[in-house]
């Protein structure tokens, strides 16, 4: 593929000039007297890899089914490329799918299935059969174009399901839970590939997942879903660091949660006291908020320092009793009973080979962190 | 519970008998007793030569107190060789049984395609509609077609009180008729197999047509149709092996010129009493069946592998 890398302004949703690529305008759909979709507003930019996030039934493969044309809004619209979606086909629309299942067709070879969009089209065979051949290059399937999909492995049918969607060199390609059905290994290798495929073809990509660190590692952008709506859009670093819902914190990487009401609120600080935290909770910036109000406060095991003696520090110190000990390789997570009652995770960089001691179990440890470290949040 | 499997199992060791063999050998000794040996004598009398007696017959082998001497008789074959009549019977037999089983394929496969696109509760509802007519006797469905299609039936009265036809179609005593009927009684046979096929049918393979580009006519004849086949092939056995021999219908709603290889048996059995001649229709039929059928068992195997 000798296309040139599409010039793009290098963030396009924080600009105001840029026209979105597609447009989800008050999206809502319902099956019955259930909302899978209710009410999503969202703008998608050319050349994004954009993913939408959310456990199972919270509506996001409803939301792609309904670009796929597969299913029709029942209120709302849908624009692609500056083109009303309503009313049309899927086999009208500028777009293609890669399946959850691949839907790969089991009677033909890897290469028929590829050939299958260019030759609806009406491309000419010979014409067809050069641009399968150049795309199985590319997915490195070219020994395999005579088998047929039972004859693959998983990693393999993942990868013919990718070359027939990508062949018709869509606008938009949609991939449902594309690597699903990988393991680990193969999903980072396939994940660096999609990547490299988006960035070669400027292909907009719109990806469903469940898996919060394959949203993370792929997108441009990624929008968290709930229970039919769009909660959080934002950058990874942005979803990661700043959730604005104890949902998105939860969802997305491991959190500790601590309620607390706000005792002090200065433009500068605030403090939160939060008996299961045992104490009070330092912020070392302003935030919103009233005196007297529940607030939550959400912190990553990562920003949480471990240590035997007592750190130097004025604000957000607790003491609590080593319960668990996972060594994970790269890191070693803790957790760590205060006396509160409440449990909290902790992880510690391994930094070097060999530690001298250890913390091990029922130890009594020191948790600290700095008073930027965690969000509060207020729903 | 236990004890008592392990005395039982031990009981049948001792005669030499597992628990697997016995559930095959219920069925082959079914086969043998029902189909091989009837089978066997059915080929043994097609040899042997008429006779005015009874049975009509003349036995195969013959023992004069010291040796026997067997009489193979294959003029019965050569007879139905050389009469143009058994001929053109199974001709017309076969392309009675090819259409009917083409015409069943095309109003049936829509007919399993809805049924098994149909949510629940619907789909088991039209199931048992197409099986309900199980639950009336066979003779009586086809005289009734013959109330339906008499000069003076439900039909013809119908058209003519319409103001659509003065004079009644004449449909009784016709091939047409024993198409109606044979595609009318089969229809079951080539829907339930099409039925089991097509609802397993992964809707996601239609929606990755559509989103390739395929309209629906192009899903249908890429997608749709070569997944289905092995129910074709299976519906289409179905109808056309049995049609082949079908006799009542031809019998009642046919005319006399409706020489089908079923009736052509029936008269040489009952009519003529040549009971050699009429074994032999039947072995020669189950040869020219035999044939058809490995042809589509192997079309079946093949479009099963496919899958």
């Amino acid at each position: 593929m000798s296309q040139p890398q599409p010039s793009l302004a290098p963030k396009p949703w924080l600009s105001s000039e840029a026209t979105p690529f597609v447009r989800i305008q008050k999206v809502t759909k319902k099956f019955g007297d259930f909302t899978a979709v209710d009410d999503v507003s969202l703008d998608i930019y050319r050349g994004e890899l954009f993913c939408l996030l959310g456990g199972s039934g919270c509506g996001k493969s409803t939301l792609l089914r309904m670009l796929a044309g597969f299913e029709t809004p029942t209120e709302g619209r849908i624009i692609i490329d500056g083109q009303d979606m309503a009313g049309i086909a899927p086999y009208d629309r500028p777009t293609n799918m890669m399946f959850q299942s691949y839907a790969l067709f089991p009677h033909m070879t890897v290469e028929a299935n590829v050939a299958y969009g260019l030759l609806r089209e009406g491309v000419r065979k010979a014409e067809a059969r050069e641009r399968v051949a150049e795309m199985l290059r590319m997915v490195q399937l070219t020994q395999f174009a005579r088998r047929k999909p039972h004859q693959l492995s998983g990693g393999q049918r993942q990868r013919v399901a990718l070359a027939r969607a990508l062949v018709k060199q869509p606008k938009l390609l949609l991939l449902d839970e594309p690597l699903g059905a990988l393991d680990k290994k193969l999903r980072e290798e396939t994940q660096y590939e999609l990547i490299r495929i988006q960035e070669t073809l400027g292909v907009t990509f719109i990806i469903v997942t469940h898996d919060q660190e394959e949203a993370m590692t792929l997108s441009t952008r990624i929008g968290v879903m709930n229970a039919g709506e769009i909660v959080q859009v934002g950058e990874p670093p942005e979803i990661y660091e700043f959730p604005k819902s104890r949902f998105v914190a939860d969802f997305v990487g491991s959190v500790n949660i601590f309620p607390g009401r706000v005792v002090e609120d200065e433009p500068d600080f605030i403090r939160l006291d939060s008996p299961e935290m045992g104490g009070t909770i330092h912020v070392g910036h302003g935030v919103s908020c009233t005196l007297n109000q529940q607030m939550w406060f959400a912190i990553r095991p990562e920003k949480i320092t471990v240590t035997r003696d007592r750190p130097d520090a004025e604000h957000n110190v607790v003491q609590g009793l080593v319960e668990e000990v996972l060594y994970m390789g790269n890191l070693t997570a803790f957790r760590i009973r205060l006396d509160s009652g409440k449990t909290i995770r902790a992880t510690r960089a391994n930094l070097s080979r060999q530690e001298h001691e250890p913390i091990s179990w029922d130890e009594r440890v020191w948790l600290h962190w700095g008073d930027t470290s965690g969000v509060v949040l207020a729903q | 519970m236990t004890g008592a499997r392990r005395v039982t199992e031990s009981a049948l060791g001792r005669l030499g008998l597992s628990g697997r063999a016995l559930v095959v050998a219920v069925p082959l000794v079914w086969l043998l007793v029902f189909f091989l040996i009837p089978f066997l004598v059915v080929a043994k009398i097609s040899l042997s030569e008429v006779t005015i007696a009874r049975p009509p017959y003349l036995p195969l082998l013959e023992w004069d107190g010291l040796r026997a001497t067997l009489n193979l008789n294959f003029e019965n074959y050569a007879y139905l060789w050389n009469d143009p009549l058994y001929g053109n019977a199974y001709l017309f037999s076969v392309r009675v049984a090819f259409v009917s089983a083409t015409l069943a394929l095309l109003i049936g496969f829509p007919m399993a395609y809805y049924i098994a696109r149909s949510p629940e509760p619907r789909r088991t509802l039209l199931l048992t509609a197409v099986i309900l007519p199980f639950w009336t006797s066979f003779l009586l469905r086809v005289y009734a077609w013959q109330g339906f299609l008499r000069s003076n039936g439900v039909i013809n009265n119908t058209l003519i009180s319409l103001g659509i036809i003065d004079t009644p179609i004449v449909m009784l005593q016709t091939d047409f008729a024993v198409y109606i009927g044979i595609v009318y009684t089969y229809l079951p046979f080539m829907i339930l197999p099409l039925y089991a096929n097509l609802v397993k049918l992964d809707d996601s393979l239609l929606e990755a047509s559509a989103d390739l580009g395929g309209r629906p006519v192009a899903t249908f004849f890429y997608v749709t149709l070569p997944l289905s086949m092995p129910g074709i092939i299976a519906g289409f056995m179905l109808v056309f092996v049995p049609a082949i021999g079908e006799f009542v219908i031809p019998e009642l709603l046919g005319g006399p010129n409706t020489l089908m290889i079923g009736r052509v048996l029936w008269n040489e059995f009952f009519a003529n009493r040549d009971w050699p001649v009429a074994s032999a229709v039947a072995i020669a039929m189950l040869v020219v069946l035999v044939v058809p059928i490995m042809a589509l068992r192997s079309a079946q195997a093949r479009a099963e592998e496919k899958r």
